[in-house]
């Protein structure tokens, strides 16, 4: 290439690592030293281990760390068995293709959107209890229960299980898309197996480590997400994740040193998790080594294809009805506590929400145009620059680099971003577009690399051979031939990007200083104490901006080759 | 202009692919490359074409014309392929995948006259705006043809391009690659399992490396 040779190629690499996994590794030595009790700025010089043993003396501190623990551990449980049972169940029939085919828009509801609509459906005055109220249960007055941020992590639970499945499932279609499942099956079946044994026996001890890292991330994220637990996450003690939070902003400069120690705590505790986890496959590989082969062929569990069907029917209809609710209370003037419905509906929420929203929403959509634009950038760089490499033998990535990419989405947010913060000061870019961009970059980053991987390894490289000899010119080949090929998986690798960016919670407020409110933080924040009518308009709008962006990942390819049919799958 | 092979060989892990190939081919004549599969026929035309694979060694001499090709990147060695795989850009039609192989600066019109003249010879004519994902098999060799060869190469590749065609279809399109690079009066090597597939004109048989 004459003006992207393989020399600048070869930059893009090692771009990509210092735009993702530099402030990664940064952060977190930035947060053990202040752990230490090192932190110049706040007059703190000792190295000492202090801090750490005075976290366990805090009240809250020691039930924070079971509440995180045993809710991130029963979530991941949760969805990782709700969203195999769902495909053992399904693989094959047209309830699955239909599954197929609507997940990823699923995936688009932002998280706080969704939570928001969840508790709108279960609190003690939601909608679940209004429409049986007061016919079947009597009640004129939500009852005395405790439905949402409960003490015990309950509905922190189950919305991250409800959240996580759909992730997990299309982690697990991508999978056995690689592997021959069809194939399998029927060879099973020849063989007198029932579902239940070919799955067991053949396909997911195959399909395990592809979804490995995938199931570990989702166990990361339970174990320490912040803005979800702050919505439906007990309060007094709240999660450690939570905890941190509350100690890195509060009015005492010192507790930024507990803030630390916290964040090296919940590190190790995911570190621990992690490891655990990866002894448990090797102790189930070793133990089940004579159920694979011992020949047992039939299981009771073949007959329970209704209840996946109606498991996953559950999972769809708790999303929809949270955006529904949405809906209903942003349009809501009147609704009374037992009535089933609105009694008075008006436009008065939107008019008087949008003129504070159009700020955050402008600050969303810049931001996540800009990480996600640079983020497909160096993506590409690195796809095109491994086809030099010559590595495009095989598409599967290499272990370590699959590891390296995954490093954002292991380590816990909370767990890094003090130490981000704190070099970004250094650097003079707190609070400014380019820390903003950056850290939102992090996150940005490895979506867009692991939707991207699969698609760019898999192009036939033969095209742009024969269109290089046919145009003389490798760029107008690249850019008129392979590029445009690919737009497809590159526009919605974009989407995906994009919504990591609008769902930002933590990096945002850390790196923002106050400058920047997003449509998510702003959302977080309203949610607690705020008129359910504003917060239904906030929430909608923060589905809004991945949802368009998503719409146009599918439409704009659509429109584009709606009489090219082979570019349509 | 003439092909010219000189000394080649190939070599995987220092051992070699094939015996020393030393062959030249005339323009308008196409010399059919054969042996048993595995032996790297394919792997010498991706070392005549320019991207081969950097896991494989070649030491020799590609000469076309007066230019040495060793040195050359692909994209300056004015040499076509054809695989057996159409390999037609999905996203363009007929005119717009033939139109990608002309030269950059050549007139709108100019390049409509050449697109439409180009498909009366193959038969094709109207087919400018046709989507080539619903071309027949025949109809997409053709034009697969066509467009190699509006890109004016000095010399054309053919990597077992009728292979996946029908015996009834494999028959026209054949003599009508032939009596294409005939006309332009161009080397051609052919790789081929078949010795249907052959011309009247010479058969190279590549040795294995090891014998």
């Amino acid at each position: 290439m004459q003006v992207l040779g393989h020399n600048a190629l070869r930059f893009f690499p090692y771009l990509t690592l210092l735009a993702f996994f530099a402030p990664v590794v940064v952060g977190l030595f930035g947060t053990w030293i202040p752990a230490l009790g090192y932190l110049p700025a706040i007059g703190s010089k000792e190295f000492s281990g202090r801090i750490f043993s005075g976290l366990w003396l805090h009240p809250s501190f020691p039930k924070a760390v079971w509440v995180s623990l045993i809710s991130g551990v029963a979530a991941t449980c949760l969805s990782f068995g709700l969203s195999l049972f769902i495909t053992i169940q399904l693989y094959g029939s047209r309830f699955w293709n239909g599954l197929e085919r609507t997940i990823s828009p699923l995936l688009a509801i932002p998280h706080a959107a969704f939570t928001i609509g969840f508790i709108f459906l279960i609190s003690p005055s939601g909608w679940l209890i209004r429409l049986v109220s007061p016919g079947l249960t009597g009640f004129t007055f939500p009852p005395d229960l405790i439905t949402n941020g409960d003490p015990y992590g309950i509905s922190l639970t189950i919305t991250m299980a409800i959240k996580e499945t759909p992730f997990l499932l299309l982690m697990i279609m991508g999978g056995l898309n690689q592997l021959q499942t069809k194939n399998i099956i029927w060879v099973g079946r020849s063989f007198g197996y029932g579902t239940f044994g070919i799955w067991t026996k053949l396909i997911v001890p195959q399909l395990y480590p592809l979804i490995r890292l995938p199931l570990l991330t989702v166990l990361a994220y339970s174990l320490s997400v912040v803005d979800l637990a702050i919505l439906v996450g007990p309060s007094a003690p709240p999660t450690l994740g939570v905890l941190i939070d509350q100690w890195f902003n509060d009015p005492d400069l010192n507790m930024r040193l507990s803030g630390a120690a916290g964040a090296s705590v919940l590190f190790t505790i995911t570190l621990l998790a992690i490891f655990v986890v990866l002894l448990l496959e090797l102790f189930v590989r070793k133990t089940t080594t004579g159920f694979l082969i011992n020949g047992k062929r039939n299981y009771l569990v073949d007959r329970m294809q209704w209840s996946a069907r109606m498991l996953s029917g559950l999972l769809w209809l708790t999303t929809l009805l949270s955006l529904l609710i949405l809906v209903i209370w942003s349009f809501t003037h009147v609704w009374r506590f037992p009535s089933a419905w609105p009694t008075d509906f008006s436009e008065r929420f939107w008019q008087k929400t949008i003129p504070l929203l159009s700020e955050p929403m402008l600050v969303s959509l810049s931001g996540g145009c800009l990480s996600t634009l640079i983020a497909v950038i160096l993506v590409l760089g690195c796809f095109e620059y491994e086809v030099y490499r010559g590595r495009t033998s095989s598409y599967s990535v290499g272990r370590t680099s699959r590891w390296l990419i995954y490093t954002p989405l292991l380590v816990p947010q909370i767990g890094f971003m003090f130490g981000v913060q704190i070099v970004f000061t250094l650097m003079d870019i707190q609070g400014s577009w380019l820390g903003l961009i950056w850290v939102h970059l992090i996150f940005v980053l490895p979506y867009v690399f692991l939707t991207l991987a699969q698609p760019y390894r898999n192009y036939d490289q033969r095209y742009m051979d024969v269109a290089i000899s046919l145009s003389q010119s490798r760029l107008i080949s690249y850019f008129r031939i392979k590029l445009i090929m690919l737009s497809k998986p590159i526009l919605f690798s974009m989407a995906i990007g994009f919504s990591v960016s609008i769902a930002q919670y933590v990096s945002t407020l850390y790196i923002g200083a106050g400058r920047f409110a997003t449509i998510t933080t702003e959302t977080v924040s309203l949610a607690s104490g705020s008129d359910r009518r504003i917060i239904a308009v906030y929430g909608l709008c923060q589905f809004l901006l991945p949802f368009m962006i998503y719409s146009l990942a599918i439409v704009i390819p659509a429109l584009l080759f709606r009489n090219r049919r082979g570019m349509q799958n | 202009m003439t092909l010219v092979l000189e000394h080649i060989t190939i070599t995987l892990n220092n051992q070699p692919l094939f015996t020393e190939v030393n062959l030249r081919v005339e323009p308008g004549r196409i010399v059919t490359l054969m042996g048993p599969s595995g032996c790297g026929k394919s792997t010498l035309l991706s070392a005549i074409f320019g991207n081969l694979a950097p896991c494989f060694r070649l030491s020799g001499e590609i000469v076309l014309g007066d230019r040495l090709l060793n040195p050359l990147p692909m994209e300056q060695r004015r040499v076509g392929i054809l695989f057996q795989d159409d390999l037609l850009f999905p996203h363009l039609d007929v005119a717009g995948n033939m139109s990608f192989a002309l030269p950059a600066g050549t007139h709108r019109h100019d390049k409509k006259q050449i697109i439409s003249e180009s498909l009366d010879r193959a038969g094709l004519s109207g087919f400018e705006h046709r989507d080539v994902a619903t071309l027949s098999g025949g109809q997409k060799a053709r034009v697969s043809l066509l467009r190699t060869l509006l890109a004016k190469p000095q010399a054309i590749l053919l990597d077992e391009p009728f292979s996946k065609l029908d015996q009834e279809l494999k028959q026209s399109v054949r003599s009508f690659v032939f009596a294409q690079i005939r006309t332009l009066n161009i080397p051609a090597l052919l790789v081929t399992h078949d010795p249907e597939d052959a011309p009247d004109e010479p058969i190279f048989n590549l040795g294995a490396g090891n014998a």
